[in-house]
């Protein structure tokens, strides 16, 4: 039990509350990737190389052997993982049975995943939040039920099905606005110079990673100005504050110039596939179409059950608007177990995720670790799921801050 | 409207309210999941009935109606059509239920058993022994039970690793990450309750309060995991099937995966075979959506309050 004094409790705190919390959070997330790295090690090493060797079998007689050894797997295995994790803390990821670095690989795959992961989970829980708030407090029963079986389906759809849908009714409109837009048809035109390796010419891969950068800056720009403007009741801000960021980001990347060469990777998974299926646009709907739902679903039932609290009658009988009560009051309190649930429920949409980028071919980190999983390639394997576990993390981290912003209670204490 | 005394009892069923969990959501999947059941049963009894010595035309995988051109829209003598290779949808539709519930229960089965005995053992112990489960709970909701389920399973062939293997290797996953997490917290919310000082009062011994005393309020949250989980694994279990990697030869996943194959090749020349990928996203969707009601369900019947981790 805790002890609770006088002056502990009414000492005023020197620093603001959040380097505290996020030292002690980045504490808690050190000792937490430890014993993740730990597990990912031991599962692959003893679990999984069942019958990798196969690949082998046609180097030749002493091709298993040597791979074998290159691979350090000959070694004890107390060595093998102090090797991994040290190489990890050099940021080495290793290398690929193929012989590329795992780390170049990663890095190449990373843009395309982070864009429309990030994009995705945002607009998806935007716009989950907004119609289990809104959708609750001035529900009929009809509309509540509609948004009940919206969730579920949302949250119980097979990913390659909604993909085949997807591609078969919004493809063609997509590639028809394209051309509309004057991108030429053939965009080996916008990247000769990289194509022909042309010093100094712009990569794709430069770009993917301009767009990755400019946009989380923009949806974290727009969220926080999205939240003031909640807080101030501002409702024209509030609603315009993402898109108008968003907007401000291609605005920006249109007037620096790389316009074209922005929007034909938008418009494309990869330069060198021109049958590739899917579009990053086309990834982004059906990522928040799968991840709306649960959000949607948590926020609905936290609404009902603090609907019924006397705060609510209180807030009512002093004249705030029914907009001030909904929002300012009863949104605040609940929504801390939907972002508390949405780390919990991490794994699934983001499994959910990999199963919609990889269907869609573009060239993200699911077309790296289902290839890798085809081909056995243990090192890229675990490369890709140590960075899933870096991605988790810094999840966890920002909606631990999230609910500490919202929630004075839990901005002190440990983790 | 509650009224100030209720609303302040709600979290703690207490002697003269009994928390019901039966709600609207719940009785939809309880539904579903009997729909499917009597699906299961009925194949048997359609193939003595029916369909009896016909068995080379409905045979859920070997199953050729050589008399018309595959594949071909739902008809009298096939409800759902037929798929690609000439089998009758019904016939895979009813059969492919089988395998798709083993993972269910598997997986629902260890996530279950893995968070109630880590869960309360967490919250029982506390000390370094919390400090190591919720650190390690932390840890493996990082680690995608999904995911390590494709890598486990795409490769290898379904002897090795079937329906039972995909179920219980996704719920150990699941069980160790996300619901051990959230049944060590409910366990925490218990421990403080005035009959646990009772109960050691009475001197009751360390697994005699656990077993008594902290476990019967665990096992709702331990189910509403269970059904969560196994949401997950029906679908991964479905695209193992789906990437043909899992599962017999006509699950619900391979159903789909004929379909789209069809139609991809087929483009302009015939019409999508709608009826073979609706049937099969269709029967995933439905199980998935059965398994993911009970828990939502129960879930907003415990408390929507308590429905995340409450640090």
């Amino acid at each position: 039990m805790q002890v609770i004094n006088a002056e502990s409790v009414w000492r005023r705190p020197r620093v603001p509350w959040f380097v505290t919390f996020l030292a002690l959070r980045l504490v808690w997330a050190l000792i937490t990737l430890f014993l993740f790295l730990t597990a990912v090690f031991f599962f692959m090493q003893v679990w999984v190389p069942y019958s990798w060797a196969t690949q082998f079998l046609l180097g030749g007689p002493g091709a298993f052997e040597q791979a074998r050894e290159a691979a350090g797997l000959t070694q004890p295995l107390h060595q093998q993982y102090a090797d991994f994790m040290l190489g990890l803390a050099r940021a080495d990821l290793g290398t690929s049975f193929g012989g590329a670095s795992v780390g170049d690989m990663i890095l190449e795959a990373l843009p395309i995943t982070l864009t429309i992961f990030i994009a995705g989970t945002v607009i998806g829980w935007v716009v989950g939040e907004m119609l289990g708030r809104v959708g609750t407090w001035s529900s009929h029963r009809l509309s509540g039920l509609a948004l009940s079986v919206l969730g579920v389906l949302s949250a119980a759809i097979f990913p390659p099905f909604l993909v085949y849908v997807l591609v078969r009714w919004l493809r063609e409109p997509i590639l028809d606005a394209r051309q509309a837009m004057g991108l030429p048809s053939d965009s080996l035109e916008l990247w000769r110079g990289a194509v022909i390796g042309e010093p100094g010419a712009l990569t794709p891969g430069e770009v993917r990673w301009l767009i990755a950068l400019a946009m989380v800056a923009a949806l974290a720009v727009g969220l926080i100005v999205r939240a003031y403007g909640r807080r101030h009741q501002l409702a024209v801000v509030e609603a315009l504050a993402l898109p108008g960021t968003l907007l401000g980001a291609g605005v920006g990347i249109w007037l620096s110039g790389l316009g074209p060469h922005a929007l034909d990777l938008l418009y494309r998974a990869d330069i060198s596939a021109s049958t590739g299926r899917g579009t990053p646009a086309l990834a982004l709907v059906g990522i928040v179409l799968i991840s709306f739902g649960q959000v949607m679903l948590v926020m609905r039932a936290g609404m009902e059950a603090e609907r019924g609290e006397d705060y609510v009658l209180t807030g009512r009988a002093k004249g705030l608007t029914e907009r001030a009560v909904r929002d300012r009051h009863v949104a605040r309190n609940a929504l801390a177990p939907v972002l508390a649930g949405s780390f919990l429920s991490f794994p699934t949409v983001l499994a959910g995720m990999m199963i919609v980028e990889y269907e869609l071919e573009m060239q993200g980190l699911s077309s790296v670790l289902f290839d890798a999983i085809e081909f056995q390639d243990i090192p890229v394997i675990m490369g890709v799921i140590v960075v899933l576990g870096l991605m988790g993390v810094g999840f966890r981290l920002l909606t631990d801050l999230t609910i500490a912003s919202l929630d004075p209670r839990q901005r002190h204490g440990r983790a | 409207m509650t009224t100030l005394g209720e609303s302040a009892l709600a979290p703690f069923p207490q002697r003269g309210r009994r928390l019901t969990f039966v709600n609207a959501k719940v009785l939809a999947g309880i539904a579903i999941l009997v729909f499917f059941g009597l699906l299961t049963f009925a194949h048997p009894v359609l193939e003595a009935t029916i369909w009896a010595g016909r068995g080379n035309v409905y045979h859920p995988q070997f199953g050729f109606d050589s008399g018309i051109g595959h594949p071909s829209a739902p008809s009298a003598t096939h409800w759902l059509g037929t798929s690609s290779l000439g089998r009758d949808v019904f016939s895979m539709f009813a059969h492919a239920a089988r395998p798709t519930f083993l993972v269910a229960l598997a997986a629902g089965g260890s996530i279950a058993a893995v968070s109630l005995l880590l869960g309360s053992v967490a919250a029982y112990r506390r000390g370094w022994a919390d400090g190591f489960i919720s650190h390690l709970s932390d840890a493996m909701v990082l680690l995608p039970a999904m995911v390590v389920v494709f890598v486990l399973g795409i490769g290898r062939s379904n002897e090795e690793f079937g329906a039972l293997q995909v179920g219980l290797s996704f719920g150990v996953l699941y069980g160790l990450g996300p619901a051990t997490a959230t049944v060590r917290a409910a366990a925490l919310t218990v421990m403080v309750r005035p009959f646990m000082e009772a109960a050691r009062v009475a001197g009751g011994g360390g697994r005699w309060i656990v077993t008594r005393h902290v476990l019967p309020h665990l096992y709702p949250h331990a189910a509403v995991q269970a059904m969560i989980g196994a949401t997950g694994a029906v679908i991964a279990d479905s695209f193992l099937s789906f990437r043909s990697a899992v599962g017999e030869d006509f699950g619900f996943g391979q159903m789909v995966y004929d379909g789209i194959t069809w139609s991809t090749l087929m483009a302009g020349i015939a019409p999508p075979p709608w009826w073979i990928m609706l049937a099969g996203a269709g029967g995933i969707t439905l199980l998935a959506a059965a398994f993911y009601l009970i828990g939502v369900g129960l879930r907003e019947a415990l408390d929507p309050r308590l429905a995340g981790d409450p640090r």
